[in-house]
């Protein structure tokens, strides 16, 4: 490609919904992932360290899986734009990845999936709905995202684990995506209004 | 100032800092594609014996603190690993070959294969995403993004610049928890302590999304947004290398998988 100094002419950006996104929208979610990413590095400790505790009854550890899921309501609620959750969690993933997580491209899978869970809920209302009850069902999308990733990498049926295992794990993972991600994301969203620090955006209008 | 890791960083020179990143993140995930299909734990076993010879030869990587980054890991895997031993369905099929018998526990050779395969899996997992993520900078990841797969440019450097303050992100967490000390604010029971942790959320967000605002308009000030076709200022071009490790690592694959439709 040729770098010729032309003045600006060619406007090369196609028209289509990523091209919507203004570049405080971008910067945002991605600070706002980088932020969450950041909290899961200290949440991993605590879920590492409850790991051994609560090793005897899975389902009650995945109460508070929820913790993250989180960026994929937050994210999408403050900036309401098209491919918000896949985008933050992906961002908040990819923290851990290159801060050289145990698990790196792992989480950037299971950030995917749990993205995407939440990515659907907010497509089907036509990305025109934020209310509490849309955050509660991304939350419970993301979740069923998180099982997609979990049950067959961590917990295969190959390993023996059936149905008396996913089904109170998934119950759990639903619960929590929910009511922390759902209901606390858009609570969350609702504070950070409320300082007015959302002014710039449709969220904070 | 932050309670994060610093990077691992290569201090040699190695075939896998001289390909692509996108290059790497396709064997990687080929790699563990392939050790998920195959049920028999000889499958990841000569996947994760390639990826540690990789990372000892090829990776540039310091050994010591690639181990060190890689301990928890071993941790985490054993103890999902023990759970299956003790819990696998087949130590109540009284045909079942039993490997140990100790009162109660029944471990059969079943679930000791697949616990194997699991805890093998999940090392595999580990070591894949430090030859990804290892032999180069977040920087080159997200040029490579760009020029090999069209990753939207805006985004994946937008991405890159908000990477930067996470050193700051984490100094504002720990900070948020001093002030409330200072100020004399603590948790009572597990309603306070949540509470607690939502207001300490809140004021970190608050402060990303601040400097988020501030780090995009001084971005866009100069051009970022400009509208324009953006050229590379680091080019990253596919080579023979790239073909090679391409090559070798898809081999080593199939390799695997065979090892494991014979057993």
């Amino acid at each position: 490609m040729n770098a010729s100094p032309s003045p600006v002419s060619t406007p090369a950006i196609p028209a289509g919904s990523l091209a919507r996104w203004r570049t405080v929208d971008i910067v945002v979610v991605a600070v706002v992932a980088v932020a969450f990413g950041v909290v899961f590095w200290a949440w991993n400790y605590v879920w590492a360290v409850l790991d051994p505790v609560f090793a005897a009854f899975r389902p009650a550890q995945y109460l508070i899986s929820g913790v993250w899921l989180m960026p994929a309501v937050v994210a999408p609620l403050i900036v309401r734009r098209p491919g918000a959750a896949v985008f933050a969690e992906i961002v908040a993933a990819s923290v851990s990845a290159l801060l050289g997580s145990v698990w790196g491209l792992d989480v950037i899978l299971s950030g995917l999936a749990q993205g995407l869970g939440a990515e659907i809920v907010f497509a089907v209302f036509l990305y025109r709905a934020w209310s509490l009850p849309v955050a509660a069902l991304a939350g419970a999308g993301a979740a069923v995202g998180m099982a997609v990733h979990d049950f067959p990498v961590y917990y295969p049926p190959s390993a023996g684990y059936d149905m008396g295992f996913y089904v109170p794990v998934a119950v759990a993972m639903l619960t929590s995506g929910v009511i922390v991600a759902g209901v606390g994301g858009h609570v969350l969203v609702r504070a950070l209004a409320r300082t007015g620090v959302l002014r710039g955006f449709p969220s904070g209008a | 100032m932050s309670f994060l890791p610093a990077p691992l960083e290569p201090v040699r020179p190695g075939l896998l800092r001289e390909v692509a990143p996108v290059t790497r993140l396709v064997v990687a995930v080929a790699w563990l594609a392939a050790a998920f299909v195959g049920v028999d734990p000889r499958v990841p076993a000569v996947l994760l014996m390639a990826a540690v010879v990789s990372l000892a030869t090829l990776s540039g990587l310091p050994l010591r603190a690639s181990v060190r980054r890689l301990a928890p890991l071993v941790l985490a895997a054993a103890g999902l690993a023990l759970l299956t031993l003790v819990l696998h369905p087949t130590r109540t099929d009284p045909a079942a070959i039993v490997v140990v018998e100790l009162g109660p526990l029944r471990i059969t050779a079943a679930a000791a294969s697949a616990a194997l395969a699991l805890a093998l899996r999940l090392a595999l997992i580990a070591v894949a995403s430090l030859l990804v993520f290892g032999p180069s900078d977040p920087t080159t990841f997200a040029d490579s993004l760009v020029q090999q797969w069209r990753v939207p440019d805006r985004f994946a450097y937008g991405t890159l610049a908000a990477l930067r303050i996470a050193p700051y992100l984490a100094a504002d967490w720990s900070s948020t928890r001093a002030v409330r000390r200072l100020r004399g604010i603590e948790a009572r029971g597990p309603v306070g302590s949540l509470r607690v942790a939502g207001a300490r959320l809140v004021a970190l967000l608050v402060s990303a999304v601040r400097r988020g605002e501030r780090m995009a308009l001084a971005m866009d000030a100069r051009g970022f947004d400009a509208g324009r076709r953006r050229t590379h200022f680091r080019p990253i071009r596919l080579g023979v290398r790239d073909a090679v490790v391409l090559a070798a690592g898809w081999a080593v694959a199939v390799v695997a998988l065979v090892a494991g439709a014979w057993g």
